[in-house]
């Protein structure tokens, strides 16, 4: 029997799932593919399981109800109900899945009405013991039919069982539920008519099976009839049968009876109002009138049916409920299965064995993706998890932009940047570019007009400048061919490419900012000699006379004589201007040094003649001047204090004798040693003798007003070369053969100590503001010395090639000379400012070069005019030269 | 023509003009060739003074001229130089050439010739042995003058009648001595010895109408003195006697005794540094060049100082020329400088003279010529220019051996110089017919 049982619903579920050519042959082939669609089946079953869980969600025994109302249905009612299953499917085979579901569902809702419908009997059996007992049912009674009413009104949409508790609830109206149903059947049957001539017989089975099905519907409605709140299902039939009513109500399965529109609300809303809702027309539906307690009273005592009669809160109408109702209830009071029908101890029908076969249905061997886990899935995990921990996990938005972005065509300027500037190129900055290539002109066709091509004489040229390429005047020969395809290939192709690139790699491509330093420039900027006139130039004048070498020279205060001391033993006394010796006085000594007294009230000449110091008055001059010079000297100043021994060996006063007098000696003054030079301080008065070998005694200061001598220094310091009074300041320069030293003759300290880096010093001149020293030495140099700022050399001059015998300053003019054994005598402008930020300007000028050597020496001594821009120079070659 | 053979070549148009009328042309132009030189141009203006005059019938030396400057060069080169187009007529002036200075004497002294003057027939001269001499125009020496006791720097003439001379000598003794010259008697007197200069005097110079004398020296100073004498008959007397006994005549040093001390009428300060040169450009005003770069113009009469004009070098000579009243300065330097001294803006050079190659100690004047000048060097020439030739001189007066220290034309018949070779060389200079015009006769004293 259940091996059966469940082939036929098998076969009853079939066609409803799947297509109709199944279900008609599954007809047609009766039980024949039982067992080859076991698949199949098993499928199907897990379809419409999945269906009842749906159901489940509100009713969890919708299921068991289902399958307890198809075991219920009885053995004989087996055969039609698939029938009718199967007629249903056919009719609405092109309405679509959802509604043949549900169409199903009120199939079997049916048939469960059926079912109760023949349960009837039961309910008049109950029984109330007592008053207290039914009324206490009742006062729980609404409670639970509330419930139960309220589970089987949202049950009707999806849920047979509960649908079919609110259907036969209603007992007055008839359910909406009963319109659809009645009206889907004739759907149904009007489709079946509608079937396919081809499977002709499968309709005449179907519809005897409907007919069938009919039959045992109005058996079982007149039994409902029976009891007497079964007009609903009357009118449901009625309906039913009755196709122009079939549709009134409208086609949705989910119509429902509702006479209050008011809706899901709580009912006690309306418990002011007079009424209770509103009907279909919008019109109040009137509560209805409820008896008082004794009518309550008189009713239960009177009405039979009280015990199960219930208010419907929505109508307020009085329900009778009908025994299969009160049945049900019954039941479910006690815990039972609603269902009375419900065999709850059915033997299980194991549709699947649950034994492990020995063969897989399926053949295909598990893969092995099944057990093992995915590396690459592994991966992307971990690749995730340390993005994450990067913070760089991108959100799927963020990747697709940037996918777009990737993906997005991209357009490479070529020729320029965007914005229509050219490109600088690449790491050549301040590129050169290369030449362009000329076009090509009419001579390089290869059919050239003909006076493109060369005519003898171009030729001839061409020919010539066979080694010289590049003196030709085109680099190639224009020829001319009739057509292009007797062109020969180009035999120098190669070669030229090859050129081309060497051109382009060997050059340089870019303009390299050379650092342009030339000699000239390193050289201070000097300004022109030009714009430092005047100065000597050229030789005006030439003083000879002397017959030996000429060592010493000085030029009166006018600048009108001059006179030089020589080697042989005279003085001469120059007229400037002329050249005119005017006197020659012999003096008996080689004359190392002349100085002219500065005083110009005295006529006074003082020669170093070997060891003695002559003071001459040469008679030159002013006549007032030089006859108060030898009255002044004629008388000796009172000699009142004494002289040391010191001094008095070292140098005795001595008046001149007359026959000296005569020649012009005044004074003659004895030293201890040969004397080099004498000087004369700047007012006339003091005079200081210098004699190199006098060791400590080898600087003397003389007066000339007292006659009187005194020796400075106490230790020697080397040998002294030259001493000079400062022009302003009583100040004393020493030079020895190395150093200048300043001695301050008032405080007897020595203030400077001048560093020359010389190794003999041969000479000094210092300029008129006293300032600025000019030393010459015999190993080439010249020094200025800037006093203030520094006792290092300001500027060293090397002009000269030999030693360097004497240096001049000029006394109005920026010149300074320096005389040297290379018998040049190089004038230099040398610029004191008064500004004391600024450096003393020294251009060297002029090389003069007009002595001519004798025995080695060169120029002895260079001295200024004191007006003019005259320089004179006294020679070893016996001669004294003015340059001018 | 005679150039008709190389009409070939470039030619360029000349018209001959002159100013000497006795060598008039006919203005034509001529068209010869551009390289045409001074004697082809002599040539060719001798060949249209006899085609057009027949009183002339010598060869004439002439010497051309165009845009007032001499030509001494082929006529091309000259135009180039000048900037002046071949295209147009090109007008040459001609005038006779100056004719050769001949050498004439050589005075022999003893000593440097510092200073010499000539007053007509009479050459007076200034010795740095301190002695003046006078010599005839025939080179005879007539008298030697001491008196001074240093060199004599310069000299010159006062007055000068047939019976009796003056003259007025400076020295280094810083004195101006005064002398008076009895021509009959043959005797000098130092009539005065101008005391007052504190250093060597190196130039004197005496007024036109000789009245007046202005020396100025090393001591800055200028000094102006009149020439006025002192009429003493009794010493006079004295001197006639002393004359007598010597044509040679040695005035003894104490001779200022019996001269009369003359001091300056005028002292003008304002040189800074020795006065070289001193001339009176007309009665009351007095030029002066110095050492210090500067020439002066002084007033005379109100004794200030009227102008300055600063040149770069040291002056040591000038002259002055009333026939063009220009300057021309000898300066320590090669060049002979002119200069106009009334004009003080723009260039106040007017002209420089280089031909010299030592420094131009004596500059003068010709008194005929306003164009000619002579001038004495270190570098002892003696060179003869004009003012038209700025390049070359017209002659140079050969002679001297030595520095050249003074020169004199004050006779236009004779240029003399002396010079450091203690000579004094006298040329004569052949005037020009025209140029001497009445006055022939008082050169030829």
């Amino acid at each position: 029997m259940a091996p059966k049982k469940v082939g036929t619903k098998r076969k009853a579920e079939k066609p409803s799932e799947e297509t109709k050519t199944n279900v008609v042959t599954a007809q047609n082939g009766d039980d024949e593919h039982e067992e080859v669609d076991l698949l199949q089946t098993f499928s199907d079953n897990d379809s419409s399981d999945a269906e009842g869980d749906d159901q489940d969600s509100d009713d969890s025994d919708g299921y068991v109800q289902q399958i307890g109302s198809d075991a219920g249905s009885g053995d004989e009612s087996e055969e039609d109900e698939s029938d009718e299953v199967d007629s249903e499917d056919d009719g609405t085979e092109d309405e679509g899945d959802s509604e043949d579901s549900g169409e199903d569902e009120e199939e079997s809702e049916i048939d469960g009405s059926e079912v109760e419908g023949g349960d009837e009997g039961d309910v008049s059996e109950l029984e109330w013991e007592s008053d207290d007992a039914m009324n206490d049912f009742l006062e729980r009674l609404p409670a639970k039919l509330k419930n139960a009413l309220e589970a089987s009104l949202e049950a009707r949409k999806t849920s047979k069982p509960v649908k079919e508790q609110g259907s036969k609830s209603d007992t007055q109206n008839k359910t909406a539920t009963d319109k659809s149903i009645v009206s889907k059947n004739l759907k149904k049957k009007s489709k079946n008519e509608k079937v396919d001539t081809k499977k002709s017989s499968v309709k005449e089975k179907v519809e005897s099976g409907s007919e069938d099905a009919k039959k045992k519907d109005e058996g079982t409605k007149s039994d409902v009839k029976e009891t007497e709140e079964s007009d609903i299902f009357k009118d449901i039939e009625r309906r039913r049968l009755d196709p122009s009513t079939e549709y009134e109500s409208g086609d949705t399965s989910d119509e429902e009876d509702i006479r209050n529109t008011v809706g899901n609300v709580p009912m006690n809303w309306y418990d002011e109002y007079p009424h209770i809702g509103y009907d279909w027309d919008g019109k109040p539906i009137l509560r209805p009138k409820r008896g008082d307690s004794i009518d309550q009273f008189l009713k239960r005592m009177e009405d039979p049916n009280f015990f199960r009669t219930v208010r419907d809160p929505q109508t307020g109408q009085d329900v009778v409920l009908s025994e299969a109702d009160v049945e049900l209830i019954k039941r479910i009071q006690s815990g039972q299965i609603p269902d009375a029908a419900f065999d709850d101890e059915a033997p299980w029908v194991e549709y699947f064995t649950s034994e492990v076969m020995q063969t897989p249905i399926s053949n295909i061997p598990p893969s092995k993706k099944s057990f093992l886990p995915s590396k690459h899935e592994a991966d992307k995990v971990s690749y995730f998890v340390s993005l994450l921990k990067a913070r760089k996990m991108k959100t799927k938005m963020q990747r697709a932009i940037e996918n777009a972005k990737k993906r997005r065509k991209k357009f490479y300027m070529i020729w320029g940047m965007d914005d229509n500037t050219v490109e600088p190129m690449r790491r050549i900055h301040n590129n050169l570019t290369a030449p362009k290539r000329l076009l090509p002109g009419h001579n390089e066709s290869y059919n050239p007009p003909a006076e493109y091509l060369f005519n003898e004489q171009e030729m001839k040229q061409w020919n010539l400048h066979e080694d010289n390429f590049r003196k030709r005047k085109l680099h190639f020969l224009p020829q001319k061919y009739n057509s292009l395809r007797e062109v020969p290939a180009w035999d120098r192709y190669v070669r030229e490419r090859f050129l081309r690139c060497m051109d382009l790699y060997m050059a340089p491509r870019g303009v390299k900012d050379r650092l342009l330093i030339e000699a000239e420039d390193l050289i201070p900027k000097l300004p022109s000699p030009r714009d430092l006139q005047p100065f000597p130039t050229t030789m005006s004048m030439v003083y000879e006379g002397h017959t030996d070498m000429v060592r010493t020279i000085t030029v009166d205060g006018k600048g009108q004589f001059m006179i030089s001391g020589s080697d042989d033993m005279t003085i001469k006394v120059w007229e400037v201007s002329t050249g005119r010796c005017m006197r020659t006085i012999n003096v008996g000594g080689i004359v190392r040094s002349v100085c002219w007294c500065p005083n110009q009230a005295l006529s006074l000449v003082a020669v170093a003649a070997d060891r003695k110091l002559l003071l001459i008055n040469p008679g030159v001059g002013d006549n007032l001047v030089v006859a108060k010079t030898d009255s002044l000297l004629k008388e000796l100043p009172e000699d009142t204090t004494m002289v040391p021994e010191r001094v008095k060996a070292a140098i005795q006063w001595e008046q001149a004798t007359s026959e000296e007098w005569a020649t012009g000696i005044r004074v003659v003054m004895n030293h201890f040693k040969e004397i080099k030079q004498v000087t004369w301080h700047g007012r006339g008065d003091y005079f200081a003798t210098v004699m190199p070998e006098g060791e400590n005694r080898s600087v003397i200061i003389h007066q000339l007003s007292k006659r009187r001598s005194q020796i400075p220094f106490s230790r020697s310091r080397g040998l002294v070369q030259c001493a000079l009074f400062h022009p302003i300041r009583p100040m004393l320069f020493v030079a020895t053969q190395k150093h200048v030293r300043v001695y301050d003759l008032v405080k007897q300290v020595m203030a400077k100590k001048l560093m020359t880096y010389a190794k003999w010093i041969s000479s000094m001149a210092i300029h008129p503001g006293g300032d600025n020293l000019l030393v010459g030495t015999y190993d080439k140099k010249i020094m200025w010395f800037d006093l203030d700022l520094s006792t290092n050399p300001y500027k060293t001059l090397r002009v000269h090639y030999t030693a360097v015998r004497g240096v001049a300053i000029h006394k109005r003019y920026p010149l300074f000379a320096s005389a040297s054994d290379d018998k040049y005598v190089v004038v230099s402008h040398g610029m004191v400012y008064n500004d004391l930020n600024k450096n003393p300007l020294i251009v060297p000028l002029k090389r003069l070069q007009y002595h001519e050597s004798y025995d080695d020496f060169g120029i002895f001594d260079v001295v200024f005019h004191p007006t003019q821009p005259w320089v004179f120079s006294a020679g070893a070659d016996k001669t004294i030269r003015l340059c001018t | 023509m005679a150039n008709k053979k190389e009409s070939g070549s470039c030619q360029v148009q000349i018209k001959f003009i002159t100013k000497q009328e006795q060598y008039a042309v006919p203005d034509t132009p001529f068209a010869v060739p551009t390289g045409i030189t001074c004697t082809q141009l002599n040539t060719l203006v001798n060949q249209l003074l006899k085609e057009n005059r027949s009183d002339i019938s010598t060869t004439v030396d002439f010497d051309f001229l165009v845009r007032g400057e001499f030509l001494r060069q082929p006529l091309n080169e000259f135009l180039d130089d000048q900037h002046i187009s071949h295209e147009e007529v090109v007008e040459v002036e001609y005038v006779e050439q100056h004719p050769t200075p001949e050498p004439m004497d050589c005075l022999m002294h003893d000593d440097w010739v510092s200073a010499v003057q000539v007053r007509n027939g009479w050459i007076l001269t200034g010795c740095y042995d301190n002695t003046l001499h006078l010599w005839t125009k025939t080179g005879k020496h007539h008298l030697t003058i001491p008196g001074h006791s240093g060199p004599v720097k310069a000299v010159s003439w006062v007055y000068l009648t047939p019976t009796v001379g003056s003259f007025v000598s400076v020295s280094h003794d810083q004195t101006a001595m005064l002398w008076k010259w009895s021509v009959e008697e043959n005797s000098v007197d130092c009539i005065h010895v101008c005391r007052g200069h504190e250093r060597s005097l190196e130039c004197v110079a005496v007024n036109e109408k000789s009245t007046h004398m202005a020396t100025g020296g090393w001591d800055t100073l200028l000094k102006i003195w009149t020439t006025a004498m002192r009429e003493k008959p009794s010493e006079a007397a004295e001197q006639v006697g002393e004359s007598d006994e010597t044509e040679v005549k040695r005035a003894k040093l104490d001779g200022s005794a019996k001269s009369h001390i003359k001091t300056p009428i005028m002292t003008l300060k304002g040189h800074r540094e020795a006065i070289s040169a001193v001339v009176w450009t007309d009665d009351q005003e007095i030029a002066t060049s110095s050492w210090d770069h500067t020439l002066r113009v002084w007033d005379a009469e109100l004794g200030g100082l009227k102008s300055e004009i600063a040149g770069n070098k040291s002056f040591f000579d000038m002259s002055y020329s009333p026939l063009n009243k220009a300057v021309i300065t000898a300066s320590a330097d090669r060049h002979i400088r002119l200069y106009d001294l009334r004009s003080t803006e723009g260039t106040i050079v007017k002209g420089t003279y280089t031909s010299h190659t030592q420094w131009v100690q004596s500059v003068k004047w010709s008194t005929t010529d306003e164009h000619l000048f002579i001038s004495g060097g270190h570098d002892c020439q003696v060179l003869l220019w004009d003012t038209r030739s700025p390049r070359a001189p017209l002659y140079n007066l050969e002679g001297h051996e030595d520095k050249v220290m003074c020169c004199d034309w004050s006779n236009p018949r004779y240029m003399v110089s002396g010079g450091a070779d203690k000579t004094v060389r006298v040329f004569k200079s052949r005037l020009l017919p025209d140029s001497l015009g009445n006055d022939e006769d008082k050169y030829e004293l």
